[in-house]
């Protein structure tokens, strides 16, 4: 049975290998989009904490805009991807 | 402002948060007992209180002063919470703070009873639950505590009134009508509570709360000696009495002490257990509760940092403050000395 099926598995192996479910472009793009779409659900609690703290005290104001931008580092590290491909 | 769409807990925890290191510590506290009370007033408007002193400064003087200063002020900071907070967040805060409302209708009622001038009534009002102005003026409005009784009608305390207005018409004394307000309230604060990972402590918290209320309440009618029903004053919701048991606990201080000692509370509460059963002093006893009750809050702000627990922990601390400056002034105004003034504070 098993020997049967055989030749039909490695055809089936070497096609699979030949044409990826989506090319590597599309899926470096795909990378980076859902990358800055976790940046922006994080900097969504961020920025609405960050608002808070300078509505009671101005002088945190840096401190805020810093931390509210700091998950944008992840877009930036999907970047690499799209030069890697 | 609303309890539609989503919760914001991120906002409305980092200004709280702010707050509540701007309250008054060790440091200050200890000045303060020092302090007259034309002092403390001045004190306060150098801090948080500021615009309220101010406000209030050309009508009242000394221990007037300050203890409408701090009502005024802790209602506009807990009404701040309520119109930051969205959605969910909204209704666990809005469970609380409708302490504030009970105390409001129990004021009322009482001024009506007393015949107390507007003026007056409306001086000792919190503004801090979820009634609206127009609804607090319609009721200081009211002639007739029937009056104010039907323009409460749609509030969580219309039922539980109009069937105490009854007795009250029977008896006369208005104790039936404030245990009906208080009844409603905590009956409330566990109804229809959806109960998450995060809200499992909220609820702890609130048994708590309504447990130590049934304690308090059964000692109190323990000492008194009063012929009254314990009972009549339960509160349903709690997880350390039930009814049935509290009657017979109540007459019998020992058994009610090692009931508690037993408990979950015993731990934090040992202390002043003992001192209870030592020195016959229901006011250490309850101010232990308070205590415990803060601690216990305190804990709950840093396990789940993005729940409703900061924001009653913060709650709690205010009222506390709110209490301790209260007794500084009046125990100052009564000519106690600081050290005798500082033992009767709750601080954490």
């Amino acid at each position: 049975m098993i020997e049967a099926i055989e030749p039909l598995m490695a055809v089936l192996q070497s096609e699979a290998a030949s044409s990826p479910a989506i090319e590597a472009p599309a899926a470096a793009a795909l990378s980076v989009g859902i990358a800055a779409f976790a940046a922006g659900y994080a900097e969504r609690g961020i920025g609405s904490a960050a608002m808070g703290a300078i509505a009671e005290d101005e002088d945190l104001f840096v401190n805020g805009l810093i931390l509210t931008v700091l998950p944008e580092t992840l877009v930036i590290l999907a970047l690499v991807v799209v030069f890697l491909v | 402002m609303s309890a539609a769409g989503g919760s914001n807990p991120e906002y409305v925890i980092a200004r709280v948060r702010a707050r509540r290191s701007a309250l008054f510590g060790d440091e200050e506290y200890r000045k303060l007992v020092r302090m007259g009370p034309a002092e403390i007033a001045r004190f306060m408007e150098e801090s948080e209180y500021e615009t309220e002193i101010n406000a209030l400064g050309s009508r009242f003087s000394g221990v007037d002063l300050i203890e409408y200063g701090l009502n005024r002020n802790m209602a506009k900071q807990f009404n701040d919470i309520l119109d930051w907070a969205d959605g969910r967040l909204y209704d666990l805060i809005a469970r609380y703070l409708r302490k504030f409302d009970a105390w409001n209708v129990k004021t009322v009622i009482r001024g009506i009873y007393s015949d107390a001038s507007r003026d007056e009534v409306e001086t000792d009002l919190i503004r801090a639950g979820e009634f609206d102005d127009r609804l607090l003026s319609r009721l200081l409005d009211a002639a007739e505590i029937e009056e104010a009784i039907e323009l409460l009608s749609g509030t969580m305390f219309a039922d539980g009134l109009e069937a105490a207005y009854e007795d009250y018409e029977d008896t006369g004394v208005l104790v039936p009508l404030e245990n009906a307000v208080d009844r409603a309230f905590y009956e409330q604060l566990l109804e229809g509570l959806v109960v998450g990972e995060e809200t499992k402590q909220y609820r702890e918290f609130l048994e708590a709360e309504i447990d130590f209320r049934n304690a308090r309440n059964a000692l109190r009618i323990a000492r008194s000696g009063a012929d009254l029903d314990p009972t009549d004053y339960f509160i349903e919701g709690g997880t350390l009495f039930r009814a049935a048991e509290l009657a017979s606990l109540a007459t019998n201080t020992d058994e009610l002490v090692s009931k508690v000692r037993d408990s979950r509370y015993g731990d934090r509460l040992s202390n002043a257990l003992s001192d209870l059963e030592k020195a016959d002093s229901l006011i250490g006893f309850e101010r232990a509760l308070d205590a415990a009750l803060l601690e216990y809050a305190d804990t709950l702000g840093y396990v789940f940092p993005l729940s409703v627990t900061p924001i009653i922990s913060y709650i709690l601390a205010k009222e506390r403050e709110v209490d301790n400056i209260r007794a500084i002034a009046r125990g100052r105004e009564a000519g106690l000395d600081p050290d005798a003034i500082e033992e009767e504070l709750v601080i954490q």
